[in-house]
């Protein structure tokens, strides 16, 4: 189903509102459910549940540090006097997991857009168009700044360096190399990039015309309003603790 | 150290097949070796995938089908790091390959963290800054640099490891003749000390006067001119 990029925003706000305000496990994997359903019906994009994995190991780490510096609850696990894992920790790791997750996948929802039709939803939102222009250029940009990012990081080892051999000091010197050809390389493109727009005369009139056009057809009411709907019946439910 | 097996190239591909998922360029079956000691150079137009033989060769990506081997070893059994012990791959945007302070400190890199001595990494990085006509810049910021300088200074930071096989995409980018000229004489005297070199370039009159073989890159394959 092609949705409008609107309807498509309006979806993920609703969500990661959600994601933000409901402090309950169980409503949060409600939500999460209803993104993954989401992403699966009107994108079919899978690629995000490989990200996820990753976070696995780092759900462990913020339960225990949760555990170690906010014990809360059952103690679930001690390694002599230091309590490790507490059922609070546990509660609060799955919580601040269950937002990650809500917010990624819920984003992948708009990847079936192009940066131009988000940019066009936004004007006809009345966003200024300069501001409208620099939220495209951002979600272009960030991709080349983490392929930048593996670029330098090939051109470390390639040097004839084993990062995964070198002791844990000298490691992180090394990741500290990967930061600045890629904030240089964000101000000199920055540079680059205005002088290219003031080429060709960006802001020169007060008034754009565009010939991309968008009209909101009969399913993106529909959509918008099951979205903004599922906002506030979680949102009741968790505030009236209903649930 | 490691040693290519008997009667076969430093480099070699055997039956290498490769694509980049979703797009309909694609290599096939591409058999090739690569002596030390040899100067061989890859031409071809544009997109015909010179610059991905290049990384093929250089392990950067495996291949789908067949093997690329360094040093007689397969390419997705050997780390990048094990892989720039052995090769130096001069990028074709040098940009991406320049991720130190000063010019200096970026010459000295790899020497700093494979453990050499101060006294060592001073000289080398003396020599290779006058050999690229780089001394006056020694202090300067690596993405300041022309892009002629940027490719020097790439050159030099390879180089100042010792490599025993170069694989260079685009390296007379940017460069004037004088420098260009500079660049051949020493990659000759490269190839004289037994490095084999590798060369992707559309310069053809470097190409004519420099290089040993030339293969030419169409339809997917790799061709002798």
């Amino acid at each position: 189903m092609q949705l409008d990029p609107r309807t498509k925003l309006i979806m993920v706000f609703s969500l990661s509102t959600l994601a933000v305000f409901v402090q309950d496990n169980r409503l949060l994997l409600l939500v999460l459910i209803v993104s993954v359903l989401l992403v699966a019906y009107f994108t079919a994009d899978f690629r995000f549940v490989k990200k996820a994995r990753k976070f696995i190991i780092l759900f462990l780490g913020i339960a225990i540090i949760q555990s170690i510096f906010a014990p809360e609850g059952e103690v679930l696990f001690k390694l002599g006097d230091l309590t490790l894992l507490t059922a609070g920790g546990l509660q609060k790791g799955i919580r601040v997991i269950l937002r990650m997750l809500i917010i990624i996948v819920s984003a992948v929802i708009m990847t079936g857009s192009s940066a131009r039709e988000i940019v066009q939803g936004l004007i006809r939102w009345k966003v200024p168009f300069e501001i409208a222009f620099m939220v495209s250029l951002a979600t272009r940009f960030l991709p080349i700044l983490g392929e930048e990012a593996r670029d330098v990081y090939i051109a470390i080892q390639l040097r004839g360096i084993e990062p995964e051999k070198l002791p844990l000091k000298q490691r992180i010197k090394l990741y500290s190399y990967l930061l600045m050809p890629v904030l240089t390389g964000v101000i000199v493109k920055a540079r680059e990039l205005s002088t290219s727009m003031e080429m060709r005369a960006f802001r020169a009139y007060p008034r754009r015309t565009s010939y991309l056009r968008l009209e909101f057809k009969q399913q993106d009411y529909i959509v918008i309003i099951l979205s903004l709907s599922f906002l506030m019946v979680i949102l009741l439910l968790y505030l009236l603790n209903i649930w | 150290m490691m040693v290519p097996l008997a009667n076969s190239g430093f480099l070699e591909l055997i039956e290498v097949a490769f694509s980049y998922p979703g797009n309909e360029f694609s290599l096939q079956g591409i058999n090739q070796h690569f002596q030390q000691g040899e100067f061989t150079a890859i031409i071809g137009a544009n997109g015909t995938g010179k610059t991905t033989l290049g990384k093929l060769l250089a392990g950067i990506i495996k291949p789908e089908q067949g093997q690329v081997l360094i040093a007689g070893r397969d390419s997705r059994e050997i780390s990048l790091g094990q892989v720039g012990k052995l090769i130096g791959y001069l990028f074709q945007q040098p940009d991406r390959q320049l991720f130190t302070p000063t010019v200096r400190e970026e010459i000295g890199f790899a020497l700093e963290f494979n453990g050499s001595s101060p006294e060592v990494i001073k000289k080398k990085v003396n020599d290779m800054l006058d050999i690229f006509s780089l001394a006056d810049l020694a202090g300067a910021a690596p993405y300041q640099l022309s892009a002629g300088e940027k490719q020097r200074l790439a050159l030099a930071a390879l180089l100042v490891n010792q490599p025993q096989f170069l694989i260079l995409d685009e390296p007379t980018t940017g460069l004037d003749p004088v420098r260009k000229q500079k660049l051949a004489e020493v990659l000759k005297e490269l190839q004289g000390k037994g490095i084999g070199l590798v060369v992707i370039s559309h310069d053809l009159s470097f190409i004519r006067s420099n290089a040993d073989r030339v293969l030419v890159m169409a339809g997917g394959g790799l061709i002798a001119a």
